[in-house]
């Protein structure tokens, strides 16, 4: 069995599972949360509070485009 | 004259299996999508049809591994590819019918090492490979999945769950389409390969070239890609409707968890060369974000269906296709064996396809 099975490699497959599938939730989660703040705060006129919820949804989904750039450039390294 | 009629009805149900494997497995993208109403059924289909169509071009990686890596190349012939493919579709079709959301790959493998078996006994079966690539993962994908989808439904109800829910629903359904779109992405990079492998297998059991000189030739590619496209396009509705809405009741934030956890493993698997199934992942993930919200959420019943269905399914296709095998060998060596299964299986297929397209448009209009 454990010539089948790279258990470094099996490690390292857990770990990025781990981190894009986790990474990637809570940057599209940050990012929504971001959004209704700023909505809410706006609306309620704290403006400068409101830009940094801004800030942090923009630098979320900023996240969210790195990751699904390096997802599509190791799909496409593999042939 | 006699064996290239064989390799065109070969190439004809390696496509044949290919549009049954586009639309066994279009719920793998889509059924999250349709679920929590990000997209409409029709629209989900036919963006993952597209992404289906253009991943299937990134890679020839797991195309290498089913033409060469699950059973000895020269020792096959394309009787023996036909028989493993007609064994994977039949398998393929039962598990529709029952909306069970079982592993394509896991069919054809079966089906071609059955025919293997049945025609040149276990030595031409490469069992440590068989073991490596398909049992191992077939174990450790759906585990990941699940593990990785139910930390990640924590977190997202930590972080946006006493949001006010239009909105927050809204932000997560957004999100469901990136998901979505590099789900679908990655499943054409993975599932089309398979039937690039196997017509290159056929090819080489032909002579065109030998298994040392392995490359996929560019009409191998764009039919692949083709069939695979059309059968997403169609959509496999019940498979849909069991893995969107029967394992657990799903809300967008799941949806986008499932969906983000299923391409997290499926991506990461795919950069360390760890062969896994795109149908035990992403079930595994849908069953992780219920779990994650709490585990009475799941329909455990069900669940248990999809894992038996799972088991069975590299014994059953490889039954069928030892079947099929000592079926056209009752015709002879010759093309008239092929012909008769394939004709038989054609209409089948048919009538499948005409009861397909009856519900695909009773879920369509439900929304």
């Amino acid at each position: 069995m454990a010539t089948l099975i790279d258990v470094q490699v099996l490690w390292k497959l857990v770990a990025s599972s781990l981190a894009g599938g986790i990474g990637v939730t809570l940057a599209f989660s940050v990012a929504i949360y971001g959004a209704t703040r700023f909505v809410d705060l706006r609306r309620e006129g704290h403006s400068i509070v409101a830009g940094g919820f801004a800030a942090l949804a923009a630098l979320a989904l900023a996240a969210v485009a790195a990751a699904v750039i390096w997802a599509v450039s190791i799909l496409a390294q593999k042939s | 004259m006699g064996s290239d009629l064989i390799l065109v009805i070969v190439v004809a149900t390696a496509l044949a299996f290919d549009f049954t494997n586009g639309f066994h497995d279009t719920a793998n993208a889509v059924a999250t999508l349709i679920s929590t109403r990000a997209l409409s059924p029709r629209l989900a289909v036919g963006m993952s049809a597209v992404l289906n169509f253009v991943g299937a071009f990134v890679s020839i990686k797991v195309a290498t591994t089913v033409g060469t890596g699950i059973v000895n190349a020269g020792a096959s012939s394309t009787t023996i590819v036909f028989a493993g493919l007609i064994g994977a579709i039949g398998w393929n079709l039962v598990t529709w019918y029952f909306g069970l959301p079982s592993s394509s790959s896991h069919a054809l493998i079966g089906g071609v090492v059955g025919a293997t078996l049945a025609a040149k006994g276990a030595d031409a079966v490469q069992g440590e490979g068989l073991v490596e690539n398909v049992i191992l993962p077939a174990i450790i994908a759906p585990v990941l999945a699940l593990a990785v989808a139910a930390v990640a439904i924590v977190v997202a109800y930590r972080v946006a769950g006493r949001l006010r829910p239009g909105p927050a629903s809204r932000g997560f359904r957004s999100g469901q389409l990136v998901t979505g779109g590099m789900l679908s992405f990655a499943h054409g990079t993975n599932d089309a390969q398979k039937t690039m492998g196997i017509i290159v297998l056929a090819l080489i059991a032909h002579g065109n070239f030998t298994a040392a000189n392995f490359h996929v030739p560019a009409w191998v590619m764009i039919s692949s890609a083709t069939a695979i496209a059309l059968g997403t396009y169609a959509g496999g509705w019940r498979i849909i409707r069991t893995m969107g809405m029967r394992i657990i009741k799903m809300d967008s934030a799941q949806g986008l968890a499932a969906q983000a956890a299923g391409s997290a493993v499926i991506l990461a698997s795919s950069h360390f060369g760890y062969p896994l199934s795109t149908t035990h992942v992403i079930s595994g993930a849908v069953m992780g974000a219920g779990a994650g919200k709490r585990l009475s959420a799941v329909r455990w019943g069900v669940a248990g269906n999809i894992a038996a269905a799972w088991v069975l399914t590299l014994p059953a296709a490889a039954a069928g296709g030892a079947v099929v095998y000592g079926l056209t060998r009752v015709f002879g060596t010759g093309p008239t064996g092929p012909l008769v299964v394939s004709l038989m299986a054609v209409a089948l297929l048919a009538v499948v396809s005409a009861r397909r397209l009856a519900e695909g448009r009773t879920l369509t209009a439900e929304g």
